[in-house]
């Protein structure tokens, strides 16, 4: 167990040092000068040559990599062009509202899909799992581009229940919420549902239905474990991806947080922001793998021998 | 397995036929109907905004689905908007399993430190998920055609990879690869002629998922004008510039969000239906 999270750390690791590099070239790649956009428009050649030398721009590549790399890990992301002050600062201050909204879906998602796909999985070819399917399918083939403008029309502009901007009250969260879930919802409902079919297959369920015990107990206690590891995975690959999830949203819905964020920041040209947001993404993304690598190999120890 | 046990799978899965049909009439009619409509898609005409749909009672000549903001014929550019993404999602699809499937090959038959840099490479790109490599790359190399597709590519050709190197794996330690070892064949020749016909099922089920999936990023980069650039009509763009005249014209909004959902569902389908066709593990 020990050695297995040991390993699976230092492939994190390696992993993230590789998205830094990347995300630090590609960068370099953006077209335009940094030292240029800092200053004000019709900056003579000298004043552009000094800014260039205080951002350490006139250095080798390796050393400006280094320099970021040791700034990043003192929480040092650079400044934002756009908003002229702290990047870390400003994800800072929109990460909670995120954060919150990814909270409360992945929990309302789960509440409503795992269940359903259980349900669906052990009753296979009823009428209940034929809607399941109906369900994840439209789920899966549904654009969240046009989910979230079909909520605001239905709930906001046409029956006008509801509010469809920023945030504030719980009011706030049903749209975005529901916009975000359903996807993820039907993702779930569906790998809930075809675990559980193939864990009903197995010799030690057959055993208990020998043993005599009921149907229900044998699918929620001894199965459901086992049909839990795909659905582990799956919401924490989910979650981990929040960031990417929530930009279509939150641009709709005006919510203040990361994905806006980046929009915002592709459109002001404001790379140091764009680099960071795709790195603090990567590492929540890494790292929430990670935690679920490890929940997994608690509810199923066979895994640590792989 | 033979043609016979082929069509009656086919016959025998609903999602499949329902796929199947819908997604071959939507295809025929982005590619044939606009030579039919005689709208341009995007010329302005700004004597006839916001007209109502005439649905069918003036044939094909009449605006079918209204004009938008800028008079421009609806439906004329719902079926351009399609021609684009489905073709983008075509071109996407097959560099993904081109780039995918060659790497993923070698990594499995080879093995040791070829194997494991490819699987590390592929780590990195899953580690940064698929939208925000996509928003990150297009800001920086710039929004055109070209780097749109080249973006798509590269943030999907990684599943190709990964499910064909784990094919790889399971088929290389078979007795026939075994037996052409034997025999003295190349590793080109045992990778290329036996292995991967092998692996071609698992590859075709793959990439008629990734279709649908490659459409809504696409459509979800055009919304963000990060795809696609009006005037030129895509489904993400057409909702986006719909927005702003929702209240008084949803229909703006609705055109291209059906379709897209529409086409979606129908490919999806399609790749479900496909899985449950070819699967070489059913009776």
């Amino acid at each position: 167990m020990f050695r297995y999270i040991v390993k699976r750390l230092g492939q994190t690791l390696l992993v993230l040092f590789c998205v830094s590099v990347f995300s630090f070239f590609l960068i370099r790649m953006a077209p335009g000068n940094p030292a240029v956009m800092m200053l004000p428009d019709g900056a003579s050649e000298e004043a552009i040559q000094e800014m260039e030398v205080r951002l350490g721009l006139d250095q080798p590549l390796y050393v400006q990599y280094f320099k970021y790399i040791t700034g990043v890990l003192k929480g040092d992301l650079g400044t934002s062009t756009a908003y002229r002050t702290d990047v870390a600062q400003i994800i800072a201050q929109r990460l909670p509202n995120t954060l919150a909204l990814t909270a409360v879906t992945v929990v309302a998602g789960c509440l409503f899909a795992i269940p359903l796909g259980i349900i669906a999985g052990s009753h296979k070819g009823t009428a209940v799992d034929f809607f399941t399917m109906l369900f994840a399918l439209l789920g899966q083939s549904m654009s969240p581009v046009w989910l979230a403008v079909l909520n605001v029309f239905v709930f906001g502009v046409w029956l006008g229940w509801l509010s469809t901007m920023g945030t504030g009250s719980v009011a706030h969260y049903v749209l975005p919420v529901a916009t975000l879930a359903y996807p993820m919802a039907a993702q779930i409902a569906r790998i809930g549902r075809s675990g559980m079919i193939d864990t009903l297959q197995e010799d030690y369920i057959t055993a208990t239905y020998a043993k005599g015990i009921r149907r229900f107990t044998v699918n929620w206690k001894y199965a459901f474990k086992n049909a839990l590891v795909p659905i582990v995975t799956l919401v924490g690959m989910q979650t981990g991806a929040f960031i990417a999830g929530t930009i279509i949203v939150e641009t709709v819905f005006s919510w203040p947080g990361i994905g806006q964020l980046l929009n915002l920041s592709v459109g002001n040209r404001d790379y140091a922001l764009v680099q960071s947001v795709l790195l603090v993404s990567a590492a929540f993304f890494a790292v929430i793998n990670l935690i679920v690598d490890i929940i997994n190999s608690l509810i199923d120890p066979r895994i640590n021998l792989r | 397995m033979g043609k016979d046990v082929l069509r009656k799978r086919m016959q025998s899965s609903p999602f499949f036929v329902v796929g199947l049909s819908v997604a071959f009439v939507i295809v025929v009619s982005v590619i044939f109907l606009p030579f039919f409509t005689g709208y341009s898609p995007t010329a302005n005409s700004l004597t006839s905004t916001f007209q109502k749909p005439d649905w069918l009672s003036h044939g094909l000549s009449g605006h079918i689905l209204g004009t938008d903001e800028l008079g421009r014929d609806i439906f004329t550019r719902l079926l351009y908007g399609g021609r684009y993404s489905l073709f983008i999602a075509a071109v996407v699809v097959l560099l993904q399993v081109f780039l995918g499937t060659s790497p993923g090959i070698l990594a499995g038959y080879f093995g040791g430190i070829l194997d494991t840099i490819v699987m590390r490479l592929c780590d990195i790109v899953l580690a940064i998920p698929n939208l925000i490599l996509a928003i990150a790359i297009m800001a920086v190399v710039g929004v055109n055609m070209t780097n749109l597709i080249f973006v798509l590519t590269f943030a999907g050709w990684v599943d190709c990879c990964k499910v064909t190197r784990n094919n790889v794996l399971v088929i290389k330690n078979r007795e026939f690869v075994h037996a052409s070892v034997v025999l003295g064949a190349s590793h080109g020749h045992i990778m290329f002629t036996q292995i991967l016909p092998n692996v071609t099922t698992h590859i075709i089920i793959l990439a008629s998922q990734r279709f649908g999936f490659t459409i809504l990023l696409e459509a979800a980069l055009s919304f963000l004008n990060l795809g696609i650039q009006p005037p030129v009509p895509s489904w993400g763009n057409m909702i986006a510039g719909g927005r702003s005249f929702m209240t008084i014209y949803p229909w703006l909004v609705f055109a291209p969000g059906i379709a897209l959902m529409l086409c979606v569902l129908a490919f999806n389908f399609l790749g479900d239906g496909l899985r449950d066709v070819l699967d070489p593990k059913r009776n």
